[in-house]
């Protein structure tokens, strides 16, 4: 059972469904920020959305790409299905400060927290690695198939030029 | 055309016949590659270097090849051939890695409803092998916050085994879980047996485990000492993938006019995934 595979299929799926709600939500002509922006918000959903559990991640995932996309009906359809989620579930996260860190360790938990999305709100340093071990996963995931996609891209635009041009 | 059935030959490439075929293959190829530079001097990108094509196509089966050079690459060493033609980093993709990472990340809270209660952790302790799990322990700490008066119970509660959740139903947003051992935590010889530093013992314990496992998550990691160190490199690890998202979204929004336009390019990936 291959699991990492299982992952990358979910962020496909996921990915072919933001791609479409937001292009079909999106008024032409865009220029390529534009574009950038929207590819990049629709993988993020996508990542949140395929992990769809409870991690604290992908809440925050969720909740901040909605306050980049205002008033579009496909990313709330998206977003109010997460947050049924987020209210079943989110009850106080896990507040323990008894232990002592070095001055070194507490920069980079700092750090870390601002990596990770929702970081800022775990204080516990135990579960905050948990968090971001389950993110790493998802990125690379991420990042394993927007090259690929990106590869067979130029395979395919290579081939639809030298149809053209022949 | 003479390109796609380039490539299905290529595809069907396996073990012992690759010599014979990549080789017509790569015959065929210069054919074209030669023929191709005056038509496209515009600018494709293929004409400029002859590797990338075939280059692409080890890109298309990216997956296969990659994991299976990952076994034979050591750990935190950079796989020279995936040269991506835009030069981009990547990472050995140890699947296997990957996989237990994947299993490890699976926080599943569908025990109790209560979302900072019973995770279920896994940590491996050997490669694919049984994966360990610690006790809820953030029960018992959420009980130690609320009510002072328990935290001599709770206490005395480590002093035994930690009871593990053995959850073999599967749920929507756990992937998978095993069946897992005990944990024993016991305080050793010369160590204090107080409530407060068993617990604290035990957080350190699992903290270390995690972070042994996120050493193997990283590449490169697992030869440095120190919190501080890893978690620099963790840092950085995840400070690259971000980039790399950018990137990659900023390459596909500059190769077509619209967003919606790689679909057939995804499911095709998704194809190559498999």
């Amino acid at each position: 059972m291959n699991t990492y595979n299982m992952v990358k299929q979910r962020f496909i799926k996921k990915w072919i469904n933001t791609l479409h709600m937001l292009d079909s939500s999106i008024e032409h002509p865009l220029n390529v920020t534009e574009r950038k922006n929207a590819i990049r918000l629709s993988s993020d959903l996508a990542i949140a959305a395929a992990r769809s559990g409870s991690t604290v991640w992908s809440r925050a995932l969720i909740s901040r790409s909605g306050n980049k996309t205002t008033n579009k009906p496909m990313a709330r359809r998206i977003l109010k299905k997460a947050r049924n989620r987020m209210k079943n579930r989110c009850r106080t996260l896990r507040r323990n400060g008894n232990f002592t860190a070095k001055v070194g360790v507490r920069k980079r938990t700092e750090l870390l927290k601002s990596l990770v999305p929702g970081g800022e709100l775990i204080d516990d340093k135990d579960y905050l690695i948990r968090e971001t071990l389950d993110y790493i996963v998802y990125l690379r995931a991420q990042v394993d198939v927007m090259r690929t996609v990106a590869a067979v891209d130029l395979v395919t635009g290579n081939l639809t030029n030298d149809r053209r041009n022949k | 055309m003479d390109l796609t059935q380039g490539f299905r030959a290529r595809s069907g490439v396996v073990g012992p016949v690759a010599g014979l075929e990549s080789l017509n293959f790569s015959d065929e190829f210069r054919h074209l590659v030669t023929t191709m530079p005056p038509e496209t001097t515009g600018g494709s990108f293929t004409a400029l270097l002859e590797m990338p094509v075939t280059q692409a196509m080890e890109l298309l089966h990216f997956p296969d090849s990659s994991s299976s050079q990952a076994r034979t690459v050591t750990s935190g060493d950079i796989s020279p051939t995936t040269l991506h033609p835009f030069g981009a980093l990547t990472f050995p993709s140890n699947s296997l890695l990957l996989d237990r990472a994947a299993r490890f990340s699976v926080i599943a809270t569908e025990q109790n409803g209560n979302f900072s209660g019973e995770t279920a952790n896994s940590l491996p302790s050997n490669p694919g092998a049984n994966l360990d799990r610690v006790k809820a322990e953030p029960a018992e700490t959420d009980s130690m916050v609320e009510n002072q008066n328990q935290s001599y119970s709770s206490g005395k509660r480590k002093e035994r085994e930690k009871k593990v959740k053995s959850s073999t139903k599967k749920n929507k947003s756990s992937v998978e879980s095993d069946k897992l051992p005990y944990v024993h935590v016991r305080a050793r010889r010369g160590q204090a047996t107080d409530n407060h530093s068993l617990a604290e013992r035990a957080r350190r314990e699992k903290i270390n485990a995690r972070m042994k496992l996120l050493q193997e998550l990283v590449p490169g990691c697992d030869k440095i000492q120190g919190t501080a160190l890893v978690l620099d490199e963790i840092i950085n690890h995840v400070q690259t993938l971000q980039r790399q998202v950018e990137m990659l979204s900023m390459r596909l929004a500059a190769v077509n006019p619209r967003i919606d336009f790689n679909l057939d390019s995804i499911l095709a990936s998704e194809v190559s995934i498999n």
